[in-house]
């Protein structure tokens, strides 16, 4: 269905090609996942598919590219829109108009199909992606999971054999990643639809999957079946690592595969030593937080407790009030009532300046923060706004990660690179607590690690952290203590092990595979085991 | 039979205030403009919807007002004043000679003052009948209406009008952001700190959307011919030619009148055929178009036949329509205009309801609400 | 890219305004022109007069302005170009409430002549015109007035693109300067085309089609003395001072997202099937 021949592809302004010498086939009706770093070059990838590269980006492209029979070379993105349809990561930004209903139709009107038909296909893309409840609705009004739906069925009114997904679980909590992979595969068993997908988090993807296409970032593509990729050694889900590690063949690629073949290592694994989560001095207490906007009720009599030295976890679904919670911490956002004492200071009270010498927050979108052309102007900028000798963000930032253009623009970084930049400014004040805001989003594996490693030693110099996120495996390997929320309301809030392990949703692979022996990452099994940890 | 609630076509609400407009340009008299106020308002308070743009007809009125006041204000000022009866005298100031001998003051003679105030009064019924249509006609829905050669540029502002209420949300997300860094930055630098991230943001918005449209097969125009450019072409240019011509005949007093009005005519036609030629490239289709039926033939009729009768009636009677001022009189109510003003209301019957949203608390959207 | 670094009057032509186009502009212009200065021009006992003629042109202008659109646009408008001029439009649209009902602040203009200055005359042009329809259409504000604001905006932005080319300082100085006349001649015009509309024909300040184009003239000036000259003198301001504080940064920003959408990249495929590697 898919098939690139001998493809190079070579950007305007790039020293060396994005893609070298791709040869790849896909055939009808699988389910493709693209693995690779970020920069690796997985835009590019699925942008060739449909054209977008280089007819949209400019570029060379050497070689030919096929989908259905058609050549890009001649049919540029909008005469392959009845073939492929193409989801963006931001589903919003991708959205022409402002309704589900108009935004399903969009693509049919611009193919010029009959409005019955076009009445008919809207219905039944409504019912096969579970949208037809909000089918009036803004679509800045749904929710994340239902945007991401919305923006698949926008392209699928069109019945386009092949589908191309740019991480479309990225921005989703876990339940409605799993709505949205359900969907997508529904697509492929029951319509026969080509699916390639780029994913960062593979825990959620692979075990669908019927072929890995694998970028190592040096312009090459590999490909094959997702077992024999996993066993090349590639970027790989924890279930398989933790099946290279106790050796197992074949290699499992979902929880019930690993589960099967499991008993042994359970037998061989000793009680997992019970860490006592460090506890630091007590560096921020919240007492009856309230946080509302008119009616809703955002964050419901919360009472927290941060200490210095701990990895704080908050998770639960989108709209469980997390990001409100921060910002109310912090004392930028909103509180209706409540007290948070903050080394016997109220960062709401002592004005903002002050507030984040007491409370660093790194929001969800960033680069919100950034309003310079430099990244050396905004570490500069950060300095003065500290009040610290200059350079200080300047080595904060070396040390969070080396390596990054100081005089490079900071919209031109990558998600890691963005993340560590804004980082380093709030470090600049030396904040006893830190908040984070979802930071995993868009990470690939090597920046999560580093994130993991920068989390841990800071709470290892005595900051109190909580980081909210979705990402159950990052909580697993990251986080002393996890506390979920639900409805503006803490439900849980207790040792990692021991919340993440009570629920099916927040439960990494390991401690699936394995349970109920409470482990949780892959490193804790090979310490256990004395063996080395994967890289 | 009771009308299922539905919107009606826009073009039929246009056409319905555009006819009102034109009826009460025709006349003075400020009852009959009275009269044709509370029939467009109360046909605007039956009929519109809960959408944020319906709340823009007391916005015109308010408008209206300032108009009438401004005209009344001027006269008494800067009235030439020769005879009637004076109501009052300002005292006068004279201007430097470079304003031409203009005097401030001076006897407020209440013919002069009536005679703005009517004046006033019919441009302030015509801004009623323009916020009725503003108030009544959904925007977005009336963009649909543009000819098929305006698709481009009507995409380009159905696009703005998406994305334009998500600025404010990214302005105030930013502004929030903004205390994180100890909202340090004072002046521009301030403006700065907000403006620079939502810019940047909404522009790499409008590559991703860019990027979207395309693989969606916007803009997948068909093959012109040769042969249909260049007509199009010759209409257009030829079309334009005419309506300056036309235009010109009409400002000039020694061009014949047939000339002029001929020259535009013969330009609109031609632009009109141009815009026809030049759609045929665009291949699309709507979603759920907009019914044109006996409700929309209705009010639009109505706007129409008043318009047309109110014309007719000037030109038959002028003094009709406009109320005397010497001598100074009180007006009259004449009942024929009276009667077509008040089938103006007709659309308050003939027109559906509205559909309202159900009060449903939209989800999400919450966390940036601060 | 080569682009970026001058030699146009604009960075790049996102639309290109091919000689039909410009053609047609040019006459849509004349068009423009007599409606906006008809009290100036008109004759006494031509068939237009004070009352008639505020309709006919709010009739004809909208006419004019569609066909010189859909000619700018015919043969299919970059996508890119198009989702830009949706943005910024919004973004103008969104800043216009800003400054409504403090006197003369208008926060619009600025970023018409910006966007004209980096995508050029033709995108300019579409820009103003699409900027100020969006705007009427978000807070209700469709009117007879509607078509020579668009009108009067899409010059504004057109002009814009045509500056020219100077970079840092001095390209900073062009755009004040241009943007202090667009505004106060944007002002003065549509003040005229509604003159003998808003004021009525029976006091000193009024249109009076018996006297003289220089009679008319000073009569206008006074009036705009006594009423919009200061509003006009606050439009010029607010978007010089926005020009000059904010412009090198929304510039960079501007030239930013003109680069990365890469509207000129040559777009290649060499014929050779496979390079030898």
């Amino acid at each position: 269905m898919i098939r690139f021949a001998g493809v190079t592809v070579t950007y305007p302004d790039a020293a060396a090609p994005t893609l070298r010498d791709v040869d790849l086939h896909v055939p009808e009706g699988e389910l493709c996942v693209v693995l690779g770093r970020t920069g690796a070059g997985k835009s590019t990838l699925l942008g060739a598919v449909n054209g977008l590269v280089p007819h949209f980006t400019g570029g060379t492209l050497a070689g030919h590219v096929t989908v259905d029979g058609r050549d890009t070379r001649t049919h540029p993105p909008r005469e392959l829109a009845d073939v492929v349809g193409v989801v963006g990561q931001d589903p919003l930004a991708g959205f022409v108009t402002d309704t589900l209903e108009e935004e399903l139709a969009y693509g049919m009107e611009q193919l010029g199909l009959p409005p019955d038909l076009m009445r008919k296909r809207v219905e039944e893309t409504l019912d096969l992606l579970g949208l037809a409840d909000v089918r009036g609705r803004a679509l800045a009004d749904l929710s994340g999971g239902q945007q991401q739906r919305a923006a698949i069925g926008a392209v699928l009114t069109t019945h386009p054999r092949v589908l191309v997904l740019d991480e479309p679980t990225s921005a989703l909590d876990p339940t409605a990643a799993e709505e949205v992979l359900a969907a997508i595969t529904r697509l492929v068993h029951d319509l026969g639809v080509t699916v390639l997908v780029a994913e960062h988090r593979l825990e959620r993807v692979l075990q669908y999957a019927d072929r890995v296409v694998h970028l190592p970032g040096d312009g090459t593509v590999t490909s094959g079946p997702p077992a024999l990729m996993m066993a090349r050694g590639v970027l790989a889900p924890p279930v398989v690592q933790l099946g290279r590690l106790a050796g197992w063949d074949p290699l499992p690629l979902s929880v019930r595969d690993a589960r099967r073949m499991a008993g042994p290592l359970r037998e061989r694994l000793p009680v997992p030593p019970v860490v006592a989560a460090p506890s630091g001095a007590e560096a921020l207490r919240a007492e009856r937080l309230v946080v509302r906007y008119g009616d809703v009720v955002a964050v419901r009599e919360v009472d927290l407790r941060l200490r210095g030295g701990q990895v704080c976890g908050l998770m639960g679904r989108n709209g469980a009030g997390k990001s409100s919670l921060l910002w109310a911490l912090q004392g930028a956002g909103r509180r209706s009532s409540g007290t948070v004492d903050v080394g016997g200071r109220d960062p709401a009270a002592v004005g903002s300046a002050a507030a984040r010498r007491l409370v660093g927050l790194v929001p969800q979108t960033a680069a919100d923060l950034l309003y310079l052309e430099t990244v050396a102007a905004e570490l500069a900028q950060a300095d003065l706004e500290s009040h610290r000798p200059a350079g200080t963000a300047d080595g904060l930032l070396a040390r969070l990660l080396p390596g990054v253009d100081r005089g490079a623009h900071p919209r031109d970084l990558s998600e890691g690179q963005r993340l560590a930049l804004v980082l380093a400014i709030q470090l600049a004040a030396a904040p006893g607590v830190l908040l984070l805001d979802e930071p995993t989003r868009g990470l690939d594996y090597a920046a999560k690690a580093r994130l993991t490693t920068i989390l841990r030693s800071l709470a290892a110099e005595g900051t109190a952290v909580a980081v909210s996120t979705h990402d159950v495996e990052f909580v697993a390997s990251t986080c002393d203590r996890v506390v979920v929320m639900a409805e503006g309301e803490v439900v849980a809030d207790g040792p990692t092990a021991d919340v993440v392990l009570a629920s099916p949703t927040f439960a990494p692979q390991v401690a699936k595979v394995l349970s109920p022996r409470p482990w949780l990452t892959v490193a804790d099994v090979a310490d256990a085991l004395d063996l080395p940890r994967p890289a | 039979m009771s009308l299922l609630p539905r919107a009606l076509h826009p073009m039929a609400w246009w056409v319905w205030a555009l006819g009102m407009a034109t009826a009460v340009s025709r006349t003075t008299n400020p009852l009959l403009i009275a009269v044709l106020v509370a029939v467009v308002g109360y046909v605007v308070v039956v009929r519109r919807g809960d959408a944020p743009w319906a709340r823009a007809f007391s916005a015109y009125l308010v408008l209206g007002l300032v108009v009438v006041l401004v005209r009344v204000v001027f006269n008494a000022l800067l009235g030439a004043g020769v005879d009637g009866h004076v109501l009052f005298t300002l005292p006068q100031a004279g201007l430097p000679g470079w304003a031409k001998g203009i005097h401030l003051g001076g006897p407020v003679l209440a013919e002069e003052v009536l005679a703005a105030a009517y004046d006033g009064l019919r441009l302030a019924a015509l801004l009623c009948c323009v916020g009725a249509a503003n108030a009544l006609a959904n925007p977005k829905r009336a963009l649909r209406s543009l000819p098929p050669a305006l698709y481009e540029v009507g995409v380009a502002v159905v696009v703005a009008l998406t994305i334009a209420p998500q600025l404010v949300d990214s302005v105030l997300r930013v502004r929030r952001a903004r205390r994180l860094r100890g909202a340090s930055a004072k002046g521009l630098r301030a403006l700065r700190s907000i403006a620079i991230p939502v810019l940047e943001d909404a522009l790499s918005r409008s590559l991703m959307l860019a990027a979207a449209m395309d693989s969606r097969g916007y803009g997948r125009a068909g093959e012109v011919p040769r042969g249909l450019r260049r007509a199009t072409a010759a209409l257009v240019l030829g079309g334009l030619l005419g309506l300056c011509l036309g235009l010109y005949g009409l400002l000039d007093a020694t061009a014949p009148r047939v000339l002029g009005l001929g020259a535009l005519a013969v330009g609109i036609a031609l632009c009109a055929g141009g815009l026809v030629l030049g759609g045929r490239r665009i291949e699309r289709t709507t979603y759920r178009p907009d019914p044109w039926r006996r409700p929309e033939w209705l009010v639009a009729g109505t706007g129409v036949v008043c318009a047309l009768v109110m014309v007719a009636a000037s030109s038959y009677d002028p003094l009709l329509l406009h109320p005397s001022l010497y001598p100074l009189r009180w007006p009259d109510l004449p009942l024929l205009p009276l009667a077509v003003v008040l089938l103006g209301l007709l659309p308050a019957v003939a027109a559906p309801l509205p559909v309202r949203a159900r009060a449903a608390a939209p989800v999400g959207r919450v966390e940036v609400a601060a | 890219m080569s682009s970026s670094r001058g030699g146009h009057a604009a960075d790049v032509r996102v639309l290109r305004v091919r000689p039909r186009a410009a053609l047609a502009l040019g006459l849509a212009s004349v068009g423009g022109v007599l409606a906006f200065c008809w009290p100036l021009l008109v004759d006494p006992g031509a068939v237009l007069e004070s009352t008639s003629a505020p309709l006919v042109f709010a009739l004809l202008l909208p006419v004019m302005l569609g066909v010189v659109l859909a000619e700018m646009s015919d043969g299919g408008m970059d996508t890119k170009a198009l989702a830009m001029l949706g943005v910024l439009s919004a973004i103008g649209a969104a800043l216009r409430p800003l400054g409504a009902g403090t006197a003369g602040v208008e926060t619009v203009f600025f970023l018409i002549v910006l966007g004209g200055r980096v995508f050029g005359p033709g995108f300019g042009f579409v820009l103003g015109a699409t900027t100020l329809f969006s705007s009427a259409l978000l807070t209700g504000g469709v009117g007879p007035w509607l078509p020579f604001q668009m009108l009067g905006a899409a010059w504004v932005g057109l002009g814009a693109g045509l500056l020219p080319r100077v970079r840092g300082r001095m390209e900073l100085a062009v755009l004040a300067a241009y943007a202090a006349v667009s505004s106060l001649l944007f002002g003065a015009l549509l003040n005229l085309s509604f003159w003998p509309f808003a004021l009525g024909s029976s006091n000193q300040l009024s249109f009076d089609a018996a006297q003289s184009t220089m009679e008319n003239l000073h009569a206008f000036f006074l009036f705009t003395l006594a009423t919009s000259l200061g509003w006009d003198v606050g439009r010029a301001i607010t978007t010089v001072v926005l020009v000059l504080l904010a412009g090198p940064a929304v510039l960079a920003s501007l030239r930013r997202a003109s680069r990365r959408a890469a509207f000129e990249a040559p777009v290649e495929f060499p014929s050779a099937a496979r390079p030898s590697a």
